[in-house]
């Protein structure tokens, strides 16, 4: 199997941020692919804030979005082909509070591929990736026969009527 | 009324209410809290909006751990002595199926609370409580209180 080249797995990303209902509406979209590694933004919303005294993003959102890149990351490891991954599980370190107002951006790479399960890493960041807000690390399990390719070519037109 | 002024008032479902309604995120999720027999229990009502995989169709993944942490959060608030903003240090997720397009509930225990730290387990479920979609711990910083 060839390596998918940055930009295919960019396509793919983008298809597929576009196909789940929830990134459409928080607004998650690919930040760039840089071989096998992801980063994806959300940017800040006032809906989004978890404490109303400090304008801060509710840590619950850093969840949705490493969880989401986390999950996308299988997309880009060359060891893998392009298949539906449920998340087994998830552990987020919080290591900071994001800055009130700014955009939050999260990256992550397969770290370990078995037959059945992607063992991921991330973090999340508001400035510098040198200065993590949050780590994750999670699993995912492969299911060889669900084809994202394939799901998101014949969903397309179902998504497109709604 | 601020947070943390609201958190001063005793747990009831009235005051959870208005903590829930005071975090637009919260809101935005639609999070709904009721009390049965003194125990909390958490509400993410279903909507097509937290939808993270539209063939099965499934809540996001993220949606579901969001709204435990929440849950989690609010519930240790309400069982503290303290009146103080816990800070959430680390979560840790378990999916154990996946979150259909249905109501989804949330009950906590508190598993530990020491003088600084406090851990708290969330279990999530639809239709059948001994089925649950999710479990998730958490460990909270309590800073210091007044």
């Amino acid at each position: 199997m060839p390596p998918r080249s940055d930009r295919e797995k960019e396509r793919l990303i983008e298809q597929m941020c576009a196909f789940i209902p929830h990134c459409v509406l928080q607004g998650i979209r690919l930040e760039k692919v840089c071989g096998e590694e992801v980063t994806l933004r959300l940017p800040y919303r006032p809906e989004l804030i978890g404490n109303p005294d400090t304008g801060v993003i509710h840590s619950g959102v850093i969840t949705v979005l490493l969880d989401q890149t986390l999950g996308t990351a299988g997309i880009c490891c060359d060891r893998v082909e392009t298949n539906i991954t449920p998340t087994l599980d998830l552990r987020i370190d919080h290591l900071g509070v994001a800055a009130a107002g700014r955009d939050i951006l999260a990256c992550a790479k397969v770290y370990k591929v078995t037959r059945r399960v992607l063992f991921v890493e991330g973090f999340a960041y508001c400035e510098s990736a040198l200065q993590p807000i949050a780590r994750a690390t999670g699993s995912w399990v492969q299911m060889p026969e669900l084809n994202l390719d394939e799901l998101l070519r014949t969903s397309q037109a179902g998504v497109q009527q709604q | 009324m601020n947070l943390a002024e609201l958190i001063k008032r005793p747990p009831d479902a009235d005051t959870l209410s208005l903590w829930l309604q005071k975090v637009p995120y919260a809101v935005h999720l639609g999070i709904r809290a009721e009390v049965h027999d003194g125990d909390i229990l958490f509400i993410l009502p279903a909507d097509r909006k937290l939808v993270g995989n539209p063939t099965l169709p499934a809540i996001h993944g993220g949606v579901v751990g969001a709204f435990m942490e929440q849950a989690g959060t609010f519930y240790l608030i309400a069982r503290m002595a303290a009146l103080v903003l816990p800070k959430i240090i680390n979560f840790s997720l378990d999916y154990l199926r996946p979150a259909r397009l249905r109501d989804s509930f949330a009950i906590c225990t508190l598993t530990r609370q020491g003088r600084q730290i406090a851990n708290v387990s969330i279990t999530a479920w639809q239709d059948d409580r001994t089925a649950p979609v999710a479990l998730a711990r958490a460990h909270f910083l309590l800073p210091d209180g007044d």
